[in-house]
């Protein structure tokens, strides 16, 4: 194609006229000056100084950072990066025996405000969250001035007031979830269930002793987190958030359980005592239907509490000496040990001495010869004193053994003290000491041992585990998991049982336990009043108060034990203990 | 019989138009941007994978994708950096003003009509296209100043302050956009550009002298009143410079000196109530980026932490862990090189480094070769806008010099900014191609 006028600006650069020579020579269509390009060599150096010293000074940063700096600033990436993500999967629920709800998790809220983040003006949201948390607008107000973020406005709001906030739709406030225990039936299961503290740490009670049932704990899943904090879903199992619908369920009978609290408050009150407590069971199993103390505690508002030794569960933590209450059991094993027949009589001298120690009955009566039935009725210590003594040291010695005294119930309980015992070598020397054993005095047991043994005389002898956990079930009822338990030791034959009971249906009918009557029902029972012993011996005035029944009598299935712990007044007796019964 | 008939392909004759073309300088600049489309397509990687492996979607996906746009952008601006080298960039010294001209409109026009981003209106909408015209001031100053320089060498007073006119009205449009980056990129090309073109390297520090003082006077007043001293003998010496190199030259010394009193306590002034909060602590930032982790330190210390995480051998590409998850926002563009750190590793960013050693290196040999003034400011122009960009950008990335919104030229994503770099190439190219080349 030949070249037309209409391009000449290719001309100059056409191969010809390059091909010249050095000749600098312009087109026709430029004049401007010659002018070579010289910049001196001086001028040349500088500037490859400045691009060899900007170089150099990069490279020997990017030395420092990549290759000394880089194993810490790789720790602090991977650290950034990483996070440890436990799912909260909230901890089982706790229902007592008929499905009532005792401890369930819910969720809560954490309220922060961050008023850098506020697109309206400060005392505008002030405002509008007044209402909604209840606090005046110029506390919030003044709140918010005192720091750009971060600032906690409030703690365990419920779900709702939380969806309220969030329906405000308010930027720089953040609603952080959390999972709080709440125990809808407040204080009248708190000395079994125990609380749940802030940390999720169980404290006390079911919670405690039942924290491998009631907590899912899912391990922890390495996750990558990006820069805006999202987290990356590589690596999460499958499953990683399952979660039952498992329960716990108690033997409790929050029924009963409510029934009985009141009572008590009112015999405690009445007769001013310390504290109270009245124990049930299902002598079939071992099942505690009840285990009701006072005071008790709110396991909802579990900080409020100053004395902490509200919070222990003195039913199986505190020991104390059975005294009369004893009684029953003594008979039971020398009419067992053969020694006695139900029908014996033995002689009631109304005063006895062993090693200069005189013993008395209480009212410092002497009633002579008088029946296995009478001696338990009346309460009488010299009576029992012989029925102690028509056994040998040993075997007598062997029948406590048997009984479990000085053992754990083994109650599913956390914190069991375990009572006091003699040894054998003491118990067998000592006469002063079998005697007092045979009324109940000289050792020690807490309150659901005694009703472990009582539980010998309501289920034919058999030795049955005091508990309070049914097992783990689903929603429908089925079961998951139930505990073993083991087949419960026959101590006592039935006969003998049996004639204890009556003995003990005297003490109700005509004895000491007369208010413990129930009209339609065969009640059996005894009472007893132990003095309190501290550290230098008996403490005067210091009594703990009991009454153990059983019924009814003719088909035996519940233990009741009630005591009063210091109760005060003239007429502070065991016998009181009985209109806490049902 | 019949090959012979056939026209031979004549492969030399082919390439003759392009014969003096610098290689190594395309070559550089193509590598860079594809380099540069690679770590984009890492930094949105971890983001989305919105094909789900088939092949469709991903090309309709890639259509969208911020690497696909960097790579077509760059293959425009590869075409239009072989097309300049066709003519002769003598044509520019007729129509520098015309360039000229089209620069300042455009850059009055985003004043009036420009999109408004991150406190900054920098944006032109043209028909859809979004056009940063800031970026081509560049050019455009270089070609403007260069045949200013052509025509009058600043050996004196006058023509270099006739030279630095000519930069100062898109410069002051640039600084009041506000777009500090730019005006500084600004600044280093004309220095650059008026020290090649004779300016006495006298002036050159006199006239960076105020701003030297303004910086010494403050920081060293917060240090104490003792290190006034340093300020004190640095005045002397300035002093001494206006005695040595201006004309009067009593008056001019004593100029020099009063001149640098008053910019001290102006810079207070500058300090106090002109700045923007974010330019204050965009300067501020990079000395302690921890006074501030989440807000204006956050960038520096992640990509310090991006760089030192790709230790030796880097992490691989589409692998680094900071650069996959987000932890840099907005890696794609100024924070590019962070992700070459954490991928690329030390012998990466290293061979990174490299390329604009050889680019900048075979910049000064065609400002040196160039058959005249024009041509050589041309190259040396952009041999400071690059190496200025770069140094300033990387050593932004690894804490060394504050967050300035300086792209890194040919890596960063940007499409204004990358035809703007491959036009420069182009020019650049055009000057190599008129040189006169030793034949043998």
């Amino acid at each position: 194609m030949a070249r037309t006028p209409s391009r000449p600006s290719r001309k100059p650069i056409a191969p010809p006229l390059r091909r010249r020579g050095p000749s600098r020579s312009a087109p026709s269509t430029f004049i401007w000056p010659d002018l070579r390009a010289t910049p001196s060599l001086g001028r040349l150096r500088l500037v490859w100084l400045a691009l060899l010293v900007a170089c150099g000074l990069l490279s020997l940063n990017l030395l420092r950072i990549q290759v000394i700096q880089a194993p810490e600033l790789m720790r602090i990436a991977k650290s950034q990066q990483m996070t440890y993500l436990r799912p909260f999967v909230p901890r089982r629920p706790v229902i007592d025996r008929t499905g009532n709800v005792l401890a369930i998790d819910r969720p809560v809220f954490k309220l922060f405000a961050h008023p850098r983040y506020f697109d309206d003006k400060k005392d505008q949201v002030a405002k509008e969250l007044s209402p909604i948390l209840g606090k005046p607008a110029q506390d919030l107000l003044n709140q918010f001035n005192q720091a750009k973020s971060g600032i906690k406005l409030a703690e365990e709001l419920p779900e709702d007031t939380a969806k309220r906030i969030e329906h405000l739709v308010i930027d720089g406030l953040e609603l952080l979830p959390n999972q709080q225990r709440f125990y809808p039936q407040q204080g009248v299961q708190a000395n079994i269930i125990g609380y749940v503290d802030n940390a999720q740490q169980a404290q006390a009670g079911v919670e405690y002793s039942m924290e491998h049932l009631l907590k899912q704990s899912p391990k922890a899943v390495r996750l990558n987190r990006t820069g805006e904090g999202t987290l990356m879903p590589e690596g999460i199992p499958s499953g990683f958030v399952h979660q039952d619908d498992l329960r716990l369920q108690l033997t409790i009978d929050s029924r009963m359980q409510r029934a009985i609290a009141p009572v008590l408050a009112k015999q405690v009150a009445n007769f001013g005592a310390k504290r109270g407590l009245v124990l049930v069971m299902d002598a079939k199993d071992g099942a505690i239907r009840a285990m009701v103390s006072d005071p008790t505690f709110d396991p909802n508002k579990y900080y409020e509490v100053n004395d902490l030794a509200t919070f222990k569960n003195w039913a199986l933590t505190d020991l104390y000496e059975p005294g009369s209450t004893f009684k029953p059991l003594v008979v039971a094993m020398a009419l067992e040990a053969g020694a006695l027949k139900a029908t014996d009589h033995v002689y009631d001298s109304g005063y006895l001495e062993f090693d200069g120690w005189p013993i008395y009955n209480s009212d410092r009566s002497a009633r002579g010869s008088i029946s296995l039935t009478e001696v338990v009725q009346y309460s009488s210590n010299i009576g029992m004193v012989e029925i102690g003594r028509s056994m040998k040291p040993d075997v007598y010695y062997s029948w406590l053994e048997r009984l479990g005294l000085g053992q754990a119930t083994g109650i599913d309980l956390p914190f069991e003290a375990v009572g006091q015992m003699r040894d054998r070598k003491t118990f067998t020397i000592s006469p002063l000491d079998r005697a007092t054993t045979s009324f109940g005095q000289g050792f020690s047991m807490t309150p659901v041992q005694l009703l472990k043994l009582h539980g010998l005389l309501a289920s034919g002898g058999k030795m049955v585990t005091p508990h309070v956990v049914q097992g783990l079930y689903d929603s429908n009822g089925k079961a998951y998991w139930e505990p073993k338990r083991a087949m419960p030791k026959q101590i006592f034959s039935p006969n003998n049982t049996q004639a204890v009971l009556r003995m003990m249906e005297a003490v109700v009918d005509y004895g000491t336990g007369k208010t413990a009557q129930v009209p339609g029902y065969r009640v059996g029972g005894k009472t007893g009043t132990a003095q309190k012993a501290g550290a230098n011996g008996y403490i005067d005035g210091a009594n703990i108060t009991s009454f153990i029944g059983i019924f009814p009598v003719d088909q035996p299935r519940y233990v009741v034990l009630a005591v009063l712990d210091e109760p005060q007044g003239a007429n502070a007796y065991g016998g009181d203990n009985g209109g806490t019964d049902r | 019989m019949i090959s012979k008939s056939l026209p031979r392909i004549r492969w030399s004759q082919l390439f003759k138009p392009w014969e003096n073309i610098d290689p190594w300088y395309l070559l550089c600049a193509v590598a860079l941007m594809l380099l540069g489309s690679l770590m984009i397509e890492s930094t949105e990687h971890g983001i989305a994978d919105l094909h789900d492996g088939n092949f469709w979607p991903w090309l309709f996906a890639s259509f969208k994708a911020k690497w696909f746009v960097h790579i077509s952008t760059g293959i425009i601006g590869l075409g239009a950096a072989l097309a300049l080298p066709l003519f002769r960039y003598e044509i520019l010294m007729q129509w520098r003003w015309i360039v000229y001209g089209i620069v300042n409109v455009l850059l009055v026009a985003v004043m009036f009509f420009g999109q408004e981003e991150l406190g900054a209106q920098r944006w032109l909408n043209i028909f859809g296209f979004y056009l940063q015209p800031s970026e081509f001031a560049k050019l455009g100053v270089i070609i403007a100043l260069a045949a200013t320089l052509q025509d009058r060498p600043a050996r004196n007073l006058g023509a270099m302050f006739q030279a630095i006119a000519v930069v100062a009205f898109p410069w002051v449009l640039i600084f009041l956009e506000p777009n500090l980056g730019t005006s500084l990129v600004f600044g280093a090309i004309t220095v650059a550009m008026l020290y090649w073109g004779n300016a006495n390297p006298g002036w050159l520090l006199l006239m960076a002298s105020p701003l030297i003082s303004m910086l010494l006077f403050n920081t060293l007043l917060a240090m104490g009143w003792g290190y006034l001293a340093l300020w004190f003998v640095w005045v002397l010496g300035i002093g001494y410079v206006g005695w040595r190199t201006l004309p009067w030259r009593m008056w001019g010394g004593l100029g020099a000196s009063v001149v640098n009193l008053v910019s001290s306590g102006l810079g207070g002034f500058i300090w106090n109530n002109l700045l923007r909060d974010y330019q204050k602590g965009r300067i501020t930032m990079f000395m302690n980026p921890e006074q501030d982790p989440m807000g204006g330190g956050y960038h520096l210390i992640q990509s310090r932490i991006a760089i030192g995480a790709g230790e030796l051998w880097g992490r691989g590409v589409n692998q680094g862990t900071q650069t996959q998850l987000n932890f840099i926002p907005e890696q794609h563009t100024d924070f590019i090189f962070a992700a070459v750190g954490e991928e690329l590793g030390f012998v990466g960013s290293i061979a990174v480094l490299l390329i604009f050693l050889t680019m900048c290196f075979r910049l000064l040999v065609i400002a040196q070769n160039a058959k005249d003034d024009f041509g050589s400011l041309i190259a040396i122009g952009v041999f400071a806008m690059v190496l200025f960009q770069t140094v300033v950008n990387i050593g932004m990335t690894i804490g060394l010099s504050p967050v300035t919104g300086i792209p890194l030229p040919f890596l960063s994503y940007g499409r204004s900014a990358l035809i703007m770099n491959f036009l420069a190439v182009g020019l650049v190219q055009s000057v190599a191609n008129a040189r006169q080349k030793a034949r043998y």
